[in-house]
């Protein structure tokens, strides 16, 4: 059997995993940063959910959040009603929520740009309003407080806090942006990219595009789900505006920012643009001014993103020396075979 | 032996007949040309047959088996693959991701390195594969349309205008090309340039407002009356 392949050198992948399960021990003295690193590292999985379906796909899913949402109210619910652990409440809450995540893109099927968007708002807006009114499940706008860090049943402490849960869950994020690697390299990812490009004309090679879209929703929806129950647990507060469009909103940019379509491009994306808020909340009339200066003029400079953009000039310096290489071939093969 | 079999295809969009009970054969090894002025129906025959559009009646078979209500996909898995009148490559990725993407289809028994080597000499294509496919020029995205086409391993390509929009010179390169691909599969063209219906098509099929007028040899068809007086009037005087 062919040994898996990733997009990421061994270099790379050295050097963010250095860096995502290095960073938790960095600020393991302060807590407050220890947190933002946390929720930073929640949105790393997050960011690499939607890159699979921003950046392979094509698509932007504004419902991205609500499915995130359905994912903590699930594992949240399981909990702390019906007292099963959170490593049994998370995988089985995501992946309903993965399925219900399936259902929802299926208009992705039938639209494409700016009208699915459109539509995906529209069902954002209708899981927000549940995540409100089905207010036995979701305690309506006041939301859930108190919501447990995960259970460790053979442990001491048996519950997962501080470090070790900011460790968990780097593991987890670098896990999640590893997987979208190894899809990106497989034959599957190519098949995402060429619906991506042009689906009409991927469906004349031969791809199923309705499969390769449900595939898509599913992984993505997976990782919405379970970054939701990551940020339900460690923030220990959850409310239907924890899962607004906003969030969605963010974590497009984030990915859009650092580079769609690439690996590291949405963790760079979500590196930089998390803390900001938090770092700079003294200064709450200078923060949303920095993010949004930020956003601007990555958009303006670098319109592919700040890794994309890096990409971008390797390749095109890649391609000029193939140029020059052949050049140079056909050149010699040419002096040759004159007289 | 019949590769491809359509009966009464029909399609209506809104008030306007598109195809009127066409019957149409195309046999193994055969190249089919068709042609007709514009909105006759050539396109939407095309779209029919490979599943980009439900017809509202009529039968479409290939190689013997039932095509019609498939998608896309699951006809060019059948065999039948097709181009498009405006070029249609994967704009920003490169050549030779093209390729790949193309090379997906069949991963399991795909040609060989020395056959795509051989394919991309013949579609003088082996100088740009790491050139983005959006960057090159018309003549060689049409080459590159059909060496993706190629690596499909069809039994037939149905090409529409695959000389649309060329210079001159490389019309005749491009019906050369097509001249040898006849030797790979069979070959349906759409063409309003008689110079490459006369060259490569065995058959022509004449449509005038979704009906077929006309069917036979090119010689036969170009001297025909109602072709002429439909179609070809303008053309021939």
């Amino acid at each position: 059997m062919k040994p898996a392949r990733l997009v990421l050198s061994g270099r790379a992948i050295a050097v963010l995993a250095t860096l995502i399960l290095g960073a938790p021990f960095l600020v393991s003295s302060n807590p407050f940063l220890g947190f933002v690193v946390g929720v930073t590292l929640i949105h790393v999985l997050w960011s690499a959910g939607m890159n699979l379906l921003y950046g392979y796909v094509g698509l932007m899913p504004l419902m991205f959040a609500g499915i995130a949402g359905v994912g903590a109210y699930g594992t949240v619910r399981l909990t702390m009603d019906y007292g099963w652990s959170f490593w049994l409440a998370m995988p089985v809450s995501a992946l309903c929520a993965a399925s219900i995540g399936v259902v929802l893109g299926l208009p992705s099927l039938r639209l494409k740009g700016f009208y699915f968007t459109l539509c995906s708002l529209v069902i954002q807006t209708v899981l927000t309003l549940v995540f409100i009114y089905f207010a036995q499940f979701t305690n309506g706008d006041t939301g859930i407080s108190q919501i447990p860090p995960p259970d460790l049943e053979f442990f001491s402490p048996n519950r997962l806090v501080g470090l070790p849960f900011n460790l968990v869950i780097a593991v987890v994020a670098l896990a999640g942006v590893l997987i979208v690697s190894l899809i990106a390299a497989s034959p599957t990812g190519q098949r995402l990219i060429a619906v991506r490009e042009d689906d009409l004309l991927a469906e004349t090679l031969g791809i199923d595009v309705v499969r390769c879209k449900v595939i898509a929703f599913f992984l993505g929806s997976l990782y919405a789900a379970v970054g939701g129950s990551f940020y339900a647990s460690y923030l220990g507060f959850i409310s239907p505006r924890s899962f607004d469009v906003l969030l969605s909103l963010n974590i497009w940019l984030m990915v859009a920012f650092g580079g769609r379509g690439t690996i590291l491009g949405p963790v760079i994306g979500a590196v930089i643009l998390v803390p900001i808020p938090f770092l700079l909340q003294d200064y709450f009339m200078l923060k949303d001014v920095v993010y949004g200066l930020l956003i601007i003029l990555v958009m303006i400079l670098m319109p592919s993103g700040i890794y994309g953009e890096i990409e971008r000039r390797r390749a095109g310096r890649r391609a000029a020396a193939l140029d020059r290489t052949r050049t140079a071939a056909r050149a010699a093969a040419g002096r040759r075979v004159m007289p | 032996m019949i590769l491809l079999e359509v009966k009464n295809l029909s399609k209506n969009f809104g008030g306007v007949r598109a195809l009127s009970a066409v019957n149409i054969t195309q046999a193994t090894g055969e190249t089919l040309g068709m042609i007709g002025p514009n909105g006759s129906g050539k396109t939407s025959f095309v779209n029919a047959v490979t599943g980009h559009l439900a017809p509202d009646k009529g039968m479409i078979y290939f190689g013997g088996d039932r095509i019609t209500g498939l998608r896309p996909h699951q006809i060019t898995r059948a065999g039948l693959t097709r181009t498009y009148q405006a070029v249609r490559v994967l704009a920003k990725l490169t050549v030779s991701e093209n390729l790949a993407t193309a090379r997906l289809l069949h991963a399991e028994r795909a040609l060989s390195d020395d056959d795509i080597a051989a394919l991309l000499d013949w579609l003088k294509l082996d100088h740009c594969l790491g050139h983005r496919a959006g960057g090159l020029t018309l003549f060689e995205q049409r080459r590159l349309e059909l060496a993706m086409r190629l690596l499909l391993k069809p039994r037939l390509i149905m090409l529409d205008e695959p000389v649309g929009g060329l210079a001159a010179g490389e019309v005749r390169e491009m019906i050369e090309l097509l001249k040898e691909l006849r030797a790979r599969c069979a070959v349906f063209v759409i063409e309003h340039t008689m110079k490459v219906i006369r060259e490569l098509a065995d058959r022509v099929v004449v449509l005038i407002a979704g009906e077929k007028i006309a069917d036979g040899p090119p010689a036969e068809i170009l001297r025909d009356r109602r072709v002429i007086e439909h179609y070809l009037g303008a053309v021939h005087a």
